[in-house]
């Protein structure tokens, strides 16, 4: 009977080994079919990216860090004006407050955390590609045609999109994932994840709305809270950037 | 034997979490209140960008004279230093919710104007909300539910471990996460009354509250034709004690103070009368014949027929449109312009009215009046149809 019962949980786990160790297989980029960038032919915004900072509790909860949050955002602003030069285009940053229509540009900036999101999930993951995805593998996906409308992103060709959401494993949490790991030693192991580091940067095209270029992953490197950490991650989020001197290795 | 330990560890801490018992008097108030701790803080930080979201949202309604009143009566219920604290925002959703941020973010829904009837009504609520802020219950139901998910972490992890079934203790912990948020909202229910006590406001119109909602949501499902539902008991999952639990505990509390006051009725109404059209006009179409009959009749309470209620009564019964029903709606038209509120809305429901009961020729009349005053109304084209040689 009571081997019954657990066995619920045993699935679980199983699941919990298998979509972690899928992970890996995962993709990390796209781009549009046929799409590709010259170096200085466009004008690029660069939106305020948005960035949260916070640590995991043991049981898993978001726990947010204000210091953290503004030390990273500092860090990573700082490397992103450093990078400019490097990409190949000229580059502008817009902050989200103080312009016209930000109420319409916080919006859209959403609107690419979702769409970035979907991507992952149902592109990235090829084990889980939605219907209309599976046959043709062409990078298809869209803000809508609206962001022309803007008055800010007016005389832009792209808009560049960041966004991290880092959350670091407490201590408790790294205990916990150890104790799931020995609880295999006695009983049924558990596999518990300690940290989660997202990180997504997009090129989306003024006129069309569309997503030319996405670089997303749910692993990222870096510690954001360190110069040199976000030196790295603004590397990892820019690799492959369109039109930038390093997109060719 | 450790397993039998380890249980009674368990159930011990499952019992654990509960709120702070209710504070006796007012708490001490501390002028321009900062968060020092790393939880508040980032509590606060993410607070902060919520509250930009809630400046720029399109469902902000920035009236100054209304937004004027609501914080008159917030300060005048809480005090001046206090009300300092907090700013508030009227979002434009047709239905009775209010929330608190932990930065002092108030948001209060249009639709909840609607189901009150007096000042000190809005006192009480806008008192609530305040006294989670107060008694920094975000914090508080922050740690709550840290503490208890670690737990409910290492139960699922140990349990594992020791091949012990624990989906009893899982669930136990998982219910105490909503039974300490009813604590708290007990317990800000209690504190808006001291409030109320100390206001020119009677306490007892807190438990008035959730005697309509409760009003209302018998005459919903009388209209919709389903068995209604009273409970003392909340559920497992419910946030909130149960409407009716709260207005017994509040009208207990509040005839041991008995206090008196004037619950400023008519004043209630002379305030929010700029915007009762709008709020009426997104509540009848919410498809809730019942509820929204009851609520017409009830405001009719205090402000008798006024024209927009008869208006709004009008569309309601339009809306259903039954044979029957635009029999009824054509007279509240009618009636409605007999008071002199010969509005574009009252002539366009009235000309539908008697086209829909077969009156084209009579409806057409009224409904060539509004296009005459509303020439590029957004449903011009459709009108035009009804109209004899209105498509030229």
């Amino acid at each position: 009977m009571f081997k019954i019962r657990s066995l619920w949980f045993i699935l679980l786990f199983c699941y919990l080994a298998f979509a972690s160790s899928d992970l890996s297989a995962q993709e990390k980029t796209g781009n549009k079919e046929g799409f590709e960038l010259e170096p200085g032919s466009v004008r690029i915004a660069l939106l305020e990216p948005s960035v949260r900072v916070g640590s995991q509790s043991t049981g898993g909860m978001f726990e947010p860090n204000a210091d953290w949050t503004e030390q990273a955002k500092e860090n990573l602003e700082a490397e992103l004006a450093r990078k400019q030069e490097l990409l190949g285009n000229e580059i502008v940053r817009l902050s989200l407050d103080n312009v016209h229509q930000s109420r319409e540009l916080v919006q859209y900036h959403a609107l690419f955390g979702a769409v970035a999101s979907s991507v992952i999930e149902y592109q990235f993951f090829p084990g889980n590609r939605l219907p209309t995805k599976k046959k043709s593998k062409a990078f298809e996906w869209s803000v809508g045609p609206d962001l022309a409308d803007i008055e800010a992103v007016k005389g832009f060709d792209y808009v560049l999109l960041i966004r991290t959401k880092d959350a670091y494993g407490s201590t408790g949490r790294k205990l916990l994932q150890v104790a799931g790991f020995l609880g295999a030693v006695a009983g049924f192991g558990t596999a518990v994840q300690s940290g989660e580091h997202i990180g997504m940067a997009g090129l989306v095209d003024v006129k069309t709305g569309d997503l030319v270029w996405l670089n997303a992953d749910l692993a990222m490197g870096g510690d954001v809270r360190k110069v040199e950490g976000a030196e790295k991650r603004v590397q990892q989020l820019l690799e492959g950037f369109p039109g930038s001197s390093d997109s060719e290795d | 034997m450790w397993l039998k330990r380890f249980s009674v560890v368990l159930a011990a801490l499952v019992a654990a979490p509960t709120v702070a018992a209710e504070p006796e008097t007012l708490p001490p108030y501390v002028p321009a209140y900062e968060p020092t701790t790393v939880d508040e803080r980032g509590l606060w930080s993410q607070a902060d960008e919520l509250e930009l979201l809630y400046k720029r949202s399109e469902h902000l309604i920035d009236d100054e004279e209304l937004n004027a009143f609501v914080r008159r009566i917030l300060c005048s219920t809480v005090g001046n230093d206090r009300c300092d604290g907090v700013r508030i925002y009227i979002l434009n959703i047709p239905a009775f919710n209010a929330s608190m941020m932990p930065n002092g973010a108030m948001a209060i829904w249009s639709g909840l104007l609607l189901r009150l009837r007096s000042e000190a009504n809005l006192a009480s609520v806008l008192a609530h909300e305040f006294a989670h802020f107060e008694l920094r219950h975000s914090l508080q139901g922050f740690k709550n539910r840290r503490s208890t998910s670690d737990l409910l972490a290492w139960t699922v992890v140990l349990g594992n471990a020791a091949v012990v079934d624990t989906r009893n203790s899982q669930i136990s912990l998982v219910g105490s996460i909503f039974r300490f948020n009813r604590d708290m909202e007990r317990q800000g229910d209690l504190l808006a009354l001291k409030y109320l006590r100390q206001s020119p406001y009677p306490s007892r119109a807190s438990s008035q509250v959730w005697q309509y909602l409760m009003e209302e949501a018998d005459a919903r499902a009388a209209g919709r034709k389903i068995r209604r539902k009273d409970r003392y008991r909340a559920g497992f999952f419910d946030t909130h004690p149960t409407s009716l639990d709260r207005a017994d505990y509040l009208l207990e509390k509040s005839m041991e103070y008995g206090d008196i006051g004037n619950a400023e009725q008519s004043a209630y109404f002379e305030a929010i009368r700029p915007w009762l059209p709008k709020l009426l006009a997104d509540q009848v179409r919410l498809n809730d014949f019942g509820g929204t009959e009851y609520l017409l009749g009830n405001i009719a309470g205090v402000t008798g027929w006024i024209p927009e209620l008869v208006l709004a009564r009008a569309e309601l019964f339009a809306s259903r449109g039954k044979p029957r029903d635009l029999i009824t709606a054509t007279t509240l038209y009618l009636d409605a312009i007999d008071k002199g509120h010969e509005t574009s809305e009252v002539l366009r429901g009235l000309g539908l009215s008697l086209v829909k009961s077969g009156r084209r020729k009579e409806g057409a009349e009224y409904l060539e009046r509004y296009l005459a005053q509303n020439p590029d109304a957004p449903d011009a084209a459709i009108i035009r149809m009804y109209v004899p040689n209105g498509d030229e």
